[in-house]
Parts: structure tokens; sequence; C-alpha cells
């Protein structure tokens, strides 16, 4: 390796790169928009459950159910009308109605509680809600519940009650994914143009080496990547829990995505074939990302997936305190995919250089 | 740095070949070039000309042969051999988005070269005055003319130019002819590609016609010329009718003196000159073909 010669390519790429408006104007405004998106997630995850209910001659005890059961407000209407319509407009913020017939306290009768829900409400919330009913008739009546059941919780791992992980929490690993995929395609058009141009032919009859070059190539993807990620890790408040984990993963990260602007760039022929060649390879590497927005429904495979221990870093020392020996499985993983794409992108284009 | 020889060939080819999968691109050609020589090969395109280059500046590895430049050899010495040579290409590959400046300054650094004063070498191909404007912003003539400069960064024993004056202006073409001229004057083997006949003929002190890979021919312009082509006298004369008739006398005949003296003294004489052979002409004569074909 020839450092002077690699710092010399570098410090080309940086004026070129700086020089590209189309790559400074979306390195810009990607990074002003995800910054912004974060900010207008909402930050905090509301764990009240809003019900709306029309009863008659049952104050006391939608009195107490109010004041007594942390996670319940209760929200009365004079009329059935009323409530619909609150249900319909999600009004302060109601999930569901009850109505509950004027005679539901008279012995002896069979009364029929009116639920409403939104079409939106998931099924679990509606059985939750016919209980409560059940419940309630209980009450009002004086009688046990068939079985008088006494149920003990265990909560396994952080107890996230009042302490929910936000849609901003958990928005971190794509806009980090976003920026990342950004440089990727910046690095690959870099690459591109070089060999479009034919001015990496130019650099080759000089005593600078194939391997130099594709060092400086790999440097200025991993700086740029890194750089612009770190910034936003940093306006979105992601540096909480283990910094140095996440650091790393930040690195690894960085690393990988070099290792895809490589490939892509040497594989693409034009500029929309290496921008379709990026986002070829990029998009299934988002899938972890996506699956961090929805805890609990990411598939097996996914876990085989380059970019999975990646998000996982991230979530995990962002919003679960997680350290080094809870991230050392997906961290080894993430750092042996690193080592294949860039052993990958290096020999494709090493392979391109030598066929011009 | 490695063994140069000071007193043999500034480059010495012998018996290369090279295929692109199953075309033979250049089939054993062999020859060699003196310190200060310009030594031009001239061939129509796709004759292997490129493919010779690629080779002799290490772009591409010959399949079979061996190559020497400034006395080291071009498989183990190649790093060596790329800190002396000056390379032109035909396609104009400069960073667009740099100036003329920073294209000089990087290209210097990868030589290891502290390059302090960009402007003098600029000013030898008249590009002094656009210095600071980038590359996207110039013609063809100057980005051909800024490309020989960047080949004269380090200096270089052996210059190999790639088509330099093609689709040129005439100004940006005598600017780069006579910087050839200056090199070869200061020592420096020249190595020019061309299928410009004109400009082979007016620089060149030894040719090599190429074609389908291999060396037709190679000696001085003049020789071949002698060698193979026809002097003739052609007379343009008005006739006894009124019309402009066109007669050509060879002179390699024996009585071609006497031939042209009955001319002068019997035609109406409307214009009167010698003529010798091409290159063109001899590269035909060789080939079976025209250097345009």
């Amino acid at each position: 390796m020839n450092f002077g010669v690699i710092s010399a390519i570098f410090r080309k790429d940086l004026i070129v790169f700086s020089r590209d408006r189309f790559y400074v104007f979306i390195t810009i405004i990607g990074l002003v928009a995800f910054v912004a998106m974060y900010w207008l997630l909402p930050d905090s995850v509301d764990e009240t459950i809003h019900l709306g209910v029309v009863q008659t001659g049952m104050d006391t005890l939608f009195d107490g159910l109010g004041a007594g059961d942390q996670g319940l407000e209760i929200v009365e209407f004079d009329t059935v009308d009323q409530l619909r319509g609150a249900v319909e407009d999600g009004t302060d913020g109601i999930v569901a109605g009850m109505a509950f017939p004027e005679d539901f306290l008279d012995p002896g009768t069979k009364p029929t509680v009116d639920l409403f829900v939104t079409a939106a409400l998931p099924a679990e919330y509606e059985k939750a809600m016919e209980g409560l009913a059940s419940q309630l008739g209980f009450l009002v009546s004086g009688t046990e519940p068939p079985i008088d059941l006494a149920t003990h919780t265990v909560v396994l791992g952080i107890d996230r009650v009042g302490n929910q992980v936000s849609l901003q929490e958990q928005m971190r690993p794509l806009l980090a994914f976003f920026v990342l995929m950004v440089e990727t395609m910046a690095l690959a058009s870099l690459i591109s143009t070089e060999v479009q141009l034919r001015t990496v032919t130019a650099v080759l009859v000089t005593p600078a080496r194939t391997r130099d070059f594709i060092a400086a190539k790999a440097l200025m993807g991993t700086i740029l990547a890194l750089t612009e990620v770190l910034i936003l890790m940093t306006l979105i408040r992601g540096f909480v829990g283990d910094v140095p984990v996440l650091l790393l993963a930040l690195v690894l990260g960085a690393l990988m995505v070099t290792g895809v602007g490589l490939l892509a760039g040497s594989s693409g022929r034009d500029f929309i074939g290496v921008m379709l060649m990026a986002l070829a390879i990029m998009i299934p590497l988002m899938i972890p990302a996506f699956g961090a927005l929805f805890p609990g429904t990411a598939a097996t495979w996914i876990k085989v997936l380059p970019t999975y221990g990646l998000v996982q870093a991230i979530v995990g020392v962002t919003t679960r305190a997680a350290s080094w020996s809870d991230l050392s499985g997906d961290l080894a993983m993430l750092a042996a995919w690193c080592l294949v794409l860039l052993g990958l992108g290096t020999v494709v284009l090493r392979r391109r250089v030598a066929t011009l | 740095m490695g063994q140069v020889s000071s007193t043999g060939p500034a480059l010495a080819v012998d018996s290369i070949s090279y295929s692109y999968s199953d075309t033979l691109a250049v089939d054993s050609i062999s020859f060699e070039v003196a310190p200060g020589e310009i030594f031009g090969l001239l061939g129509p395109n796709g004759a292997g000309k490129s493919t010779t280059v690629k080779m002799l500046t290490g772009q591409l590895s010959p399949s079979a042969g061996s190559i020497h430049v400034l006395g080291m050899d071009a498989r183990s010495q190649l790093a060596d051999i790329q800190a002396r040579i000056g390379v032109c290409f035909e396609e104009k590959n400069l960073y667009t988005a740099m100036t003329a400046t920073e294209n000089l300054k990087f290209f210097a650094s990868l030589f290891g070269i502290k390059l302090h004063d960009a402007r003098s070498l600029l000013d030898r191909v008249d590009l002094a005055a656009r210095a600071d404007d980038r590359v996207a912003d110039y013609s063809k003539g100057m980005r051909q003319r800024l490309m020989m400069a960047r080949a004269l960064l380090n200096t270089p024993d052996i210059l190999f130019l790639d088509e330099p004056t093609d689709g040129l202006d005439p100004v940006s073409a005598r600017t780069i002819q006579g910087l050839i001229k200056e090199e070869s004057a200061r020592g420096a083997a020249v190595v020019l590609t061309t299928h410009d006949m004109y400009e082979a003929d007016s620089l060149a002190d030894r040719v090599a016609f190429i074609n389908q890979g291999s060396i037709l021919a190679m000696d001085a312009p003049e020789a071949l010329k002698l060698q193979h082509g026809q002097r003739s006298v052609r007379i343009r004369a008005r006739g006894k009718d009124g019309d402009v008739e066109e007669i050509v006398i060879p002179l390699e005949g024996e009585d071609a003196a006497d031939q042209v003296q009955r001319a002068v003294a019997e035609l109406d004489l409307l214009t009167i000159h010698t003529e010798e052979a091409t290159l063109e002409d001899v590269f035909v004569a060789y080939a079976g073909r025209g250097l345009d074909a």
C-alpha cells in the first residue's frame, strides 16, 4: 500500500464529491429531512385507554373505575349517538365505547350492552371490552363470576409499563439506514464515473496500484457514511446507553455499505444502472430496519440478512440498555458480513478495472 | 527504482501477443525505440495499435513475448517503469469537476511530486490563462492539451501518445506537435499512435504499419515512400479544343525527362507539379486497404 497515493486519491474524491451538486443536495436534504422526521414523530406512548360510556344510574360505580384503575379513563356521554360520533371521530382519544341499557340494573333481565369500536381497533381490544362489560355486570349485580382467578404477572426483561418504546425510538435504525443508503449511492456513483470516464486508467498508468485505488475508495465511502450517520445519531439523540458498542456497530455498518457501494459502482454501466443496482442490493437490506418498527413480527430468515446485527445493536443499545455481552453475537455476524461484502466489492471492482 | 540501462533502447518489444477472448488483437510484434526517437504506429481503427500501447504502458499484460522499458522488465518492474513514462490517452479522461491546476497537482502527487508551479507547465500548452477554470468548461482541444501537460508532469523518459491530435483544431494540433518535437529533442522517446498519415510523416523518425495485429512494414517514412511509392509529374494543360487535360508522367521510366521536356514545350501549360507517394499509398500497397477503412 502506498499511503501517499491513497491520501491523494482520497483528497481528490473529497473535492469531486463536494462539487457534485446532486450528491451534496441529497446528502444535506436527506439529513435535514430524516432529522425533521424524527422530531415530528411522537416521543412517548399514551398507555391510557380512553373508553366512552353511556350509562344510567351507575355513576358511583364508574367514578370508582375511572379513579382507581391506572390506564383507564372513562368519558361519559349522554346519548348513544354522541358516543358513536366520539368513537368514529376518535374524540379525546376514545378508541371504544359502551352503551349500557337503562334496564341493565333491573334484576331478572338479560340486558344487551352495545360495544362501539372503530374498524382499526385490534381484535384483542374488542375482546377486552367485552370482558370489561361482563365484569361490570358482575359488579353491579353483586354476584361472583363462575371462577374467581387470581393472576400474577411476571414481566420478563425490562418492564415497559409507563416507559414504552416510542415511535421516535423505533425509527432510529431505519433513519440511520436511510443515511447509509444515500452515501452508498454517492460512493457507487463516484466509482462508476471513474470507470466510465476512464479516469481510473489515467491513475493506474502512474505508480498508483489498483489496491491503492480501491483502498482510497473504501476509505472515502466509510468516512462519508460514518460521518453522516454520526451526525444523524447525534441529532436524533441516538447516543444513549453503551456508546462504544453503538459506535462499533455504526463503524461496521459504514464498512458494510461501503462494500455495497464498491459492488454497485463497479457493476452498473451508467448512472441509472448504478442507482438501480444500489437499490436492488439495499432494499432487501432494509428489511430488518422495517422489522424494528413492528417488534415481534420479524420472520426468522431476517436474522441472516447482513443488516440484522446493525439494527439489533442500534435498537438494543438505545432502547433496551443492551451491552457488549448481549450483542456480541449480532456484532460478530455484522463483522462477518462486512468482510464478505467488502471482499466481494473489491473483487468485482478489481475485475472491472482490469477489463477496461 | 530498478536498474536502468542508459545505453540500450528506450523500449524493446519482443514478439508480444494479446487476445480478447477468441480474437487475436496483437500477433507477435517486435520493435525497438531509441532515446529521442519518435516512433509512429500507423494503422486503421481496430488494427491493434491501442492494444499495443496498453501493453506497453502496463494496462494489459501480453499473453506472450516480453517488453523492456528503459531496460526494465514490464512484468516485474511495472511500478518503476510507470514512474518514468508519460501517457496521453485517446479518451479525454480528466476530472472535469476539478480545475486544470487541481488535475495536474493530483496526478503529480501520484508520482510523489510536489507541483509548485503548475502554471509554467500549463503555459507550455497555452492553458495558463485558464489554469483555474474547471475542465468541464474546456473545449475538446483544451482538454487534449491538458492531457498532454499531464503526460509531461514527471519529465518522462518515454511518452506514449494515443491519437493525440485526433479531431483537434489546427492550433491545438500544432501546439501538441510542437511539444512532441520538444520532448524528442530533450531525449525522450516518443511512441505515437495515429491513423493520420500526414502527422506520422511529418513527426515520426520511423513508422510501423500495423494491420490486423501484425506489423506489415517498419522504416523511416521517406524510405518507405521511396521503396514502395511512385514519383510522378502531374501536368494540367489547355488542349486544342480549349478543354483542360491532365497528364501524369511517372519519373521511374527511362524517358521520363524527355516526356516532361516535350510536354513543357508543346502544351499550353496551366499547372505542373511533382508528386510522390504518400504513406497512405504505401500502406494500401501493403495492406490492400486504406488507413481510414
